[in-house]
């Protein structure tokens, strides 16, 4: 759970970056992240399969010459079982310690949020672990839940970490 | 803007040279022994040449006189960085034609001083 | 940039050279090497002009460096050496072991402390009072100095506080023709004193140096705070105290006064400055002069410089150098980052692999239509090719590199060890990528040491067996089609075939008589075993054969060993030419397609059931001929998800690594390519039994598998 002190920090580091976020949607929560860690964004295509990798880690692409792989956050936070499409999201990021592609429903819009419209998060029941929610945000009467992309993807639960 | 060629075998101190003298202003040449210089000065004429003593294939000597038989060069000033101050050396230098002398290890603020008085 | 001391005499203030410290660390290596380099290969009897100047002109570069960028204890120590070498190129001592020996230690001290400064750990490194003083009893041509054993290693003492860590001992530049004259009085005025250390060095300069002359603390009512004045009775010149004092005052910062005139001064007066009380004196001590008269002279003569006027010969070796004809100019290089090159060899690779794409899809072309394209496609693969190559070989540096090492660890160690080799090297210009030489060095190191240690006799005892007193170890390196063959010969004892079979029942290991001598060889490698015979670490750090086989599998390379009892041995590296690019056979199973690195492929054939049995639970063997082969499918291995029941695996790859053989089962094999190996671990992590990936033609991508892994795990 997150105190004023926490959230006080975490604002803070924040502040630093942009805050700008990347918006996408992972069942029915929205998520933000900030935008200066989105590499791209790209079509789901099949991985190469890495055998006694958990459930939700599908395997590694080839993205321009760089083997990066694949996490499925469906999988890992949503739903038992999903489909791959052509509307298949993938957004590749780029984070201090490796660039890995993560699989969510769907990706919305580039949002802007200033200090004002930042929420101390509640105890929300969310399906992310709370020590990577930096906040919410609000806008309009949509609510984003801001993650720490960086510390979610190095989670040991994330299986990408040694 | 006088232009300076600066002649050590030591990048480390060819560099170092060459970044003392741009930030006073002057254009700086480099060559990295006196064969090398002797091939520069070929091409065009120098306001001061700076050069080391003791280098590979031709020493600061052997470059000095090589430089004062060549008409471009008879009255280009010419500064010998050395170690050695021993009065043979000071000799030696003068003999080959040398302009004056600056001992290593040396003061970037006394190099740009020295080399005021020889460059106009 | 690490934080780097430095001292405070020497440099001005509005200057920042520290951006020049990482060249010149560079720079002071390369000197380093080069003087180690020809201080091994100098010939004592015959010693060449042009090398001795080499090696004196290394020292005086380091030292020139050293002293302009502070490092006063580095400057001080190859001051000293480059007396000894200008002693030496002068012809006026002749060189003997006593001082390559002296100078070799120096060289590594010198490294040492260099290596201190870059770390910016001033202040713990070797202590240089023993080797300053080992030096200045050979400058001064005592036959014997007193050598005490000071091992550059050993954890060093802290001797003086920082900044000016090595006990002062500069020598007073020797030059020929100097007469040193009478005593004169001095009054040495040390002046702007950051450090109290410092006038205290200057003092211990005086204890230090025979002959310097005396010195003693004085008072002078005008002195500042930052001042310390001294007497100083020496015979030495003006500007050679300078000189010396510049390791630890700038040379701005002291006044020296004269007393008393030069007594018994002659037309030699060592000193060009004339010596008055007061001001020419100060003019030394800015450092720098102009000739009267000479082209290009200021109008107003600043500064001194009255030599006499008789012109003196000069006939030094240097000045010879600069008369007679120019050498060839040598092959022009250029300094380049190592990461621009790996983005090269990326970008080629990115390069070949969207070649092969091309081509792949290119293939059901109709080529009478589509003749232009594909014969452009035909030249595309061509100058790719030429292009990789071209790349792959700005890696590419000499064996020579890796070689240069060993003279000097065989000399140390074979004098400790009180044996005589003789060290041979072949095809140094051998080329091997740059990424594999920083592998191949210790492995190849300890199989050197091993020869030396294990494989050489004492002289006394080859001399018994009727060999030559000194043995021979060979290090030779050749290019063998698409691989690097890299031997470590000797003409020593070989190993004992008795010895190693013993060693290996002791150990447990169910060894038979029968086995042939090349896999009795092979037995040094198993992990553990390591008798008296094959392990060696003088230093005392035990490692086995078995680290230098894994190594070099490591590398994807192999190793093998041949001996004759009595007349000595011969190990054998085989390393694929570069890391980045590998010979790989695909295979098939399921849907999905890995690759096998080739070098560990020994045949493949159609699985006959008959041939195969199961042992236990899930294991199966396989004949092959007379062997039996423990049989791995990757089908469970890799947990592949089968969608065609139809399709079953039935195809086997014999592989060889770790020193074992098994069969991998599979379904096909599908080809033999060229693959670039891309790393997993920079964004994954390591996986079990995969040693790294690569992207297809189409595309996607391949796990590469390690082979080693999988011998490993057909064991359990």
């Amino acid at each position: 759970m997150q105190n004023v002190d926490h959230f006080e920090n975490q604002k803070e580091q924040m502040s630093g970056a942009s805050s700008e976020y990347l918006t996408f949607r992972l069942g029915s929560e929205e998520y933000g992240i900030d935008i200066l860690k989105v590499q791209e964004i790209r079509g789901y295509e099949a991985p190469t399969r890495i055998a006694n990798a958990p459930h939700f880690i599908k395997g590694v692409v080839n993205l321009r010459g760089t083997i990066v792989p694949i996490v499925d956050m469906r999988l890992k936070f949503n739903c038992q079982s999903c489909g791959y499409d052509e509307f298949t999201v993938v957004i590749i990021l780029n984070l201090r310690q490796r660039v890995v592609g993560i699989v969510v429903d769907s990706v919305s819009d580039v949002m802007s949020l200033s200090d004002d419209q930042l929420r101390n998060p509640p105890e929300i029941d969310s399906t992310i672990d709370t020590d990577s929610i930096i906040g919410l945000g609000s806008l309009d009467k949509r609510m984003l839940i801001l993650l720490d992309i960086e510390k979610l993807m190095s989670s040991s639960d994330m299986g990408l970490v040694t | 803007m006088p232009v300076i060629l600066t002649v050590d075998d030591s990048p480390s101190m060819r560099k170092m040279v060459s970044f003392t003298l741009t930030g006073a202003g002057y254009e700086v040449v480099e060559a990295v022994d006196g064969v090398d210089a002797y091939e520069k000065a070929q091409l065009r004429t120098f306001d001061l040449v700076l050069t080391d003593q003791n280098m590979p294939r031709l020493d600061g000597l052997g470059l000095t006189r090589k430089l004062r038989e060549h008409p471009g060069f008879r009255s280009t000033p010419i500064l010998m960085l050395t170690t050695e101050s021993s009065d043979l050396m000071k000799q030696a230098d003068r003999a080959a034609g040398a302009t004056g002398w600056l001992v290593k290890p040396f003061d970037p603020v006394r190099l740009i001083e020295v080399i005021k008085k020889v460059v106009r | 940039m690490a934080e780097v001391q430095q001292d405070s005499s020497g440099s001005g203030a509005d200057f920042d050279l520290s951006q020049f410290y990482q060249i010149f660390f560079e720079e002071a290596g390369e000197n380093l090497d080069q003087m180690e380099q020809m201080l091994l290969h100098l010939n004592l009897d015959t010693a060449d002009d042009e090398e001795l100047n080499g090696i004196f002109r290394c020292a005086h570069s380091i030292k020139g460096g050293a002293a302009t960028f502070g490092f006063s204890d580095v400057a001080e120590l190859t001051h000293k050496m480059e007396s000894l070498l200008d002693k030496l190129r002068r012809h006026e001592l002749k060189p003997n072991s006593l001082m390559v020996d002296v100078l070799l230690e120096s060289a590594d001290a010198s490294r040492a402390l260099l290596a201190c400064h870059q770390s910016g750990t001033v202040g713990q490194g070797p202590a240089t009072g023993d080797l300053v003083r080992r030096i200045q009893s050979l400058v001064n041509g005592e036959a014997v100095p007193a050598a005490r054993q000071v091992a550059p290693q050993q954890p060093p003492t802290v001797e003086v506080t920082p900044p000016n860590p090595a006990k002062p001992a500069g020598d007073v530049p020797d030059a020929v023709g100097n007469k040193p004259s009478a005593g004169r009085q001095l009054v040495i005025r040390l002046t702007k004193l950051q450090q109290v250390e410092q006038a205290n060095a200057v003092m211990e300069l005086f204890r230090d140096i025979p002959g310097l002359g005396e010195i003693k603390a004085s008072v002078a009512a005008d002195a500042l705070l930052d001042e310390r004045v001294f007497e100083v009775h020496t015979t030495s010149s003006n500007e050679e105290l300078l000189d010396l004092f510049a390791f630890h005052v700038a040379r701005e910062q002291v006044v020296i006064e004269e007393l008393s005139p030069p007594v018994g001064a002659g037309t030699n007066a060592p000193d060009g400055v004339p010596v008055n009380a007061g001001e020419p004196t100060a003019v030394a001590a800015q450092g720098y002069g102009f000739f009267d008269g000479a082209p290009g002279a200021p109008v107003q003569p600043v500064a001194e410089a009255k030599a006499p006027a008789v012109a003196v010969e000069v006939s030094k070796p240097s000045a010879k150098s600069g008369g007679a004809g120019f050498v060839q100019p040598e092959a022009a290089t250029i300094r380049v980052a190592i990461s621009k090159v790996d983005q090269l060899i990326n970008l080629v690779g990115e390069l070949v692999i969207t070649q092969a794409m091309l081509a792949q899809n290119s293939r059901t072309l109709d080529p009478t239509i589509y003749q232009q394209l594909l014969t452009g496609l035909a030249d595309l693969d061509r100058n790719t090719r030429d292009l990789q190559e071209s790349v792959m070989s700005i890696r590419m540096i000499p064996m020579s590199v890796v070689f240069s090492r060993f003279p000097r660890m065989l000399r140390d160690l074979a004098g400790k060890l009180g044996k005589k080799v003789e060290f041979v090297t072949l095809g140094e210009a051998t080329e091997l990528d740059k990424g594999l030489v920083e592998k191949i060095t210790d492995p190849l190191t300890h199989l050197v040491r091993n020869s030396c240690d294990h494989g050489i006799e004492l002289p006394a005892e080859r001399v018994r067996a009727g060999k030559p007193e000194s043995g021979t170890i060979t290090l030779s390196a050749a290019h063998q089609g698409g691989s690097i063959v890299i031997e470590v010969r000797d003409d020593g004892k070989g190993m004992s075939r008795k010895k190693i079979l013993d060693k290996a029942r002791e150990r447990g290991m169910d060894v038979s008589d029968q086995l042939s001598d090349a896999e009795v060889w092979q037995l040094i490698f198993a992990p553990g075993f390591s008798t008296a015979e094959v392990v060696t670490d003088v230093s005392g750090r035990g490692v086995g054969m078995d680290v230098v086989k894994r190594n070099i599998s490591a590398l994807n390379g192999t190793v093998e060993i041949e001996s004759s009892e009595g007349y000595g041995m011969r190990v054998s590296v085989r390393l694929p030419l570069t890391l980045a690019i590998m010979d790989g056979m695909s295979v098939g199973v399921g849907s999905e397609v890995y690759i096998l690195p080739l070098s560990s492929v020994v045949e493949s054939f159609q699985v006959r059931s008959d041939a195969v049995s199961t042992v236990g639970q899930d294991s199966r063997l396989v004949k092959v001929r007379d062997e039996f082969m423990p049989v791995i499918e990757l089908e469970k291995v890799f947990q592949v998800p089968r969608y065609d029941t139809e399709r079953t695996s039935d195809m086997m790859v014999v592989i060889e690594a770790d020193g074992s053989r098994v069969v991998l089962l599979v379904d096909e094999l599908l080809g033999q390519q060229q693959v670039v190996v891309k790393n997993l671990e920079s964004n994954y992590r390591k996986v079990p039994n995969v040693s790294g990936a690569t992207i297809l033609g189409d595309g996607k991508v391949a796990l590469i598998l390690d082979t080693a892994a999988l011998v490993r795990r057909s064991r359990h």
